[in-house]
């Protein structure tokens, strides 16, 4: 298990992060969410000992996390970069025998992943020769060659076609469902909401959410309930002062109510007025979610 | 896994991509053919009757001698003109300043010849005339400034020894610097530096391009030497093999402390336009060594000036080989200055290194060493 605790960090005037704390269980799709410049990157950067945090530990499976430990982690940053004169194979295998693999052990690796990744017919060609989306597929190569216990990857969906988002994400979960922990970064709130398990949301340094989607959205105290009437638009409502209608499409009303709303008494309501085609309660989406956490 | 196995990963991974690239094989072919090319073209260049000496007669030879030296010259390949001078006084300082190459002196009580040169060594032409004096007694040789036989030899190799130097140390002290850039450029840094601490990756870097430049050098050096024994333009010293081994040890000194400068200084760059600006002070201080090696070393090697530079390290690369190859430094000159050069440069491992630590993951313009130092994470 990824432990974060109490991770600090200024520089100068300006908080990176500020008390961050949160754990990120192997096996589970982590989504790690939060707006630009609330403290994503430094995180990583801590876990990674690339930025020394003013205060708090990072810890894997109980243990400090140091270089030994870092050797079984994947990495994907967020500012891309690979050697670009260099070739693809001999650079994947460059990468895993830094992570500790023997040359040999390295090469094998590399030909699997890149077969995995359907770059096998590139192996020899240099890395600037392939193509932005391709560069990409070497990068993920890179964070996973060395086969890691876990995987941090700072927007690893960005700048991905919808083919390479269907990839990504089918690695991804086969790394988690393979005993991985898989944290990643993310601005794609629905994608994220559509693979991952658990979420860890952070807005200036501070982690204001985190658990398992469902729960998060479960625990939410407002709820969106979409009415249709036939016929009827928003008219049903007009005794009803104290209802907020979000969004109105012809006879389809989306209400925001709370958890606790008497939905027997909605009903009768909107059964009164006409034909009731749609009458639909559900917690709010990850992305209203994430609004609602982030601008609290 | 092992922190020296990271730093001997990084260093081969310099030694194959920059080995094989078309750039280090393009400028190792170039520079060898640029040294044969110095050995052999001026002897190919020089054919028979090329050069011509100009040789001072004081008094009257014996009959005939003009003819026979014409002759003689002819047969050697050598073209003497001839000129009456006045006297000895006269002629002196005309071969000094080599307007004349020799001069015979004949004494009119009939005496042996005298012949006075610069050097006995250029002399062919004392052959010459010796042959076309028909009368018996060789005549005497009189040098103006006698030199060590090999004085000729140690000056040609510390004048090149320095050149060598300055060109090796900054060529590869170069690459280090636009390797350190590159990988900042590429952002490939911040994977490399998610397992291999900054030092090990610049000590890596330094290494394995070290280790090109000692090959290039070395292939230099025997091409030159061999080369430049079979042409005949010198003969080897019974010094080559300490100046060969002073060059050697002062190249992996020199580019130690120089290319571990230039790595520090680049990682303050964030794109390669800035690197040659962020070297500045770096090649301003080798240039200034370079030239004081060159106009004040050379021609004083035991003076106080270049005794004094012997002990600053970013110009003892340079004057130590050169005092040493023209036999001007005790030894214990050089233990002391090694050891000096020793200890900068891993103070500069140390120093800099924490800068580097602090400067390569700032992608953002160009980086006060202040505040490199400050972000630091050690």
């Amino acid at each position: 298990m990824l432990e974060i605790k109490d991770l600090a960090k200024r520089y100068g005037n300006v908080v990176a992060l500020d008390g961050a704390s949160f754990e990120a269980r192997p096996g589970r799709l982590v989504g790690f969410l939060g707006p630009n410049g609330s403290g994503k990157t430094t995180t990583m950067r801590c876990i990674f000992g690339l930025v020394r945090p003013d205060a708090g530990r990072t810890l894997w499976n109980g243990a400090p996390i140091d270089r030994l430990a870092r050797l079984r982690f994947g990495y994907m940053p967020e500012q891309r970069g690979l050697y670009p004169r260099m070739r693809v194979a001999e650079q994947l295998s460059y990468f895993a025998q830094h992570h500790g693999m023997s040359g040999r052990d390295a090469d094998a690796a590399t030909k699997r992943w890149l077969e995995r990744l359907g770059l096998a017919d590139r192996a020899a060609s240099k890395l600037e020769e392939l193509s932005h989306g391709n560069q990409q597929r070497v990068q993920l190569g890179a964070a996973l060659v060395h086969d890691p216990e876990l995987l941090i990857l700072d927007e690893p969906f960005s700048g991905l076609d919808p083919i390479g988002i269907a990839t990504m994400s089918e690695i991804l979960r086969e790394r988690a469902a393979a005993g991985v922990g898989v944290v990643f970064s993310s601005h794609q709130l629905d994608l994220v909401e559509d693979i991952c398990e658990d979420v860890v949301i952070i807005a200036r340094g501070r982690i204001v959410a985190h658990g398992a989607i469902d729960e998060l959205r479960a625990a939410s105290e407002r709820r969106h309930l979409d009415v249709e009437v036939e016929g009827a638009g928003s008219g049903w409502l007009d005794g009803r002062p104290d209802m907020t209608i979000v969004e109105e499409k012809g006879d389809l009303v989306r209400l925001l109510v709370g958890a606790d709303a008497d939905l027997a008494a909605l009903l009768a309501a909107a059964t009164a007025a006409g034909p009731v085609r749609r009458f639909s309660f559900q917690p709010p989406a990850l992305s209203e979610l994430f609004m609602e956490v982030v601008q609290s | 896994m092992s922190r020296w196995r990271a730093v001997w990963l990084v260093a081969r991974r310099e030694i194959f991509e920059r080995g094989r690239s078309r750039a280090f094989i393009l400028s190792l072919g170039l520079t060898l053919a640029l040294i044969l090319g110095g050995i052999f073209l001026p002897s190919i260049l020089a054919g028979p009757g090329a050069s011509a000496e100009k040789l001072g007669i004081v008094g009257t030879p014996p009959a005939g001698f003009q003819v026979r030296l014409a002759l003689i010259a002819y047969q050697a390949g050598i073209e003497v003109s001839t000129e009456t001078v006045a006297d000895v006084a006269s002629g002196e300082p005309r071969l000094l300043d080599g307007s004349l190459d020799g001069l015979l002196v004949v004494p009119a009580d009939g005496n042996v010849p005298t012949f006075v040169v610069k050097k006995a060594q250029d002399s062919q032409l004392a052959q010459i005339i010796n042959a076309s004096l028909s009368t018996g007694p060789a005549l005497t040789l009189r040098e103006l400034e006698p030199s060590d036989p090999n004085g000729d030899a140690s000056f040609l190799f510390a004048n090149v020894g320095v050149i060598l130097l300055f060109i090796s140390i900054f060529t590869f002290g170069t690459w280090v610097l636009t390797g350190v850039v590159e990988e900042k450029q590429s952002r490939v840094v911040e994977v490399v530096l998610s397992t291999v601490q900054p030092r090990d990756l610049l000590v890596g870097k330094v290494l394995g391009i070290g280790l090109l430049g000692l090959v290039q050098l070395v292939l230099m050096v025997a091409v030159g030497l061999v080369a430049g024994t079979a042409a005949g333009r010198f003969t080897l010293p019974p010094t080559t093999l300490p100046t060969v081994a002073m060059l050697l040890l002062w190249f992996i000194l020199g580019y130690a402390l120089y290319s571990t400068a230039l790595g520090v200084l680049g990682a303050l760059a964030s794109r390669m336009e800035e690197a040659s600006n962020a070297s500045s002070p770096v090649s301003i201080v080798a240039s200034g060594a370079y030239i004081f090696s060159l106009l004040v070393a050379l021609d004083d090697p035991s003076g106080t000036a270049a005794r004094v530079a012997t002990f600053i390290p970013p110009v003892a690369p340079m004057v130590v080989p050169l005092r040493a190859a023209l036999g001007a430094i005790e030894p214990w000159e050089i233990v002391l200055s090694a050891s000096l050069t020793a200890a900068t440069i891993w103070a500069l491992l140390v120093f800099g290194g924490r800068v580097y630590s602090g400067a390569v993951l700032q992608t953002a313009g160009r980086i006060k060493l202040r505040d490199a130092w400050r972000m630091s994470r050690r």
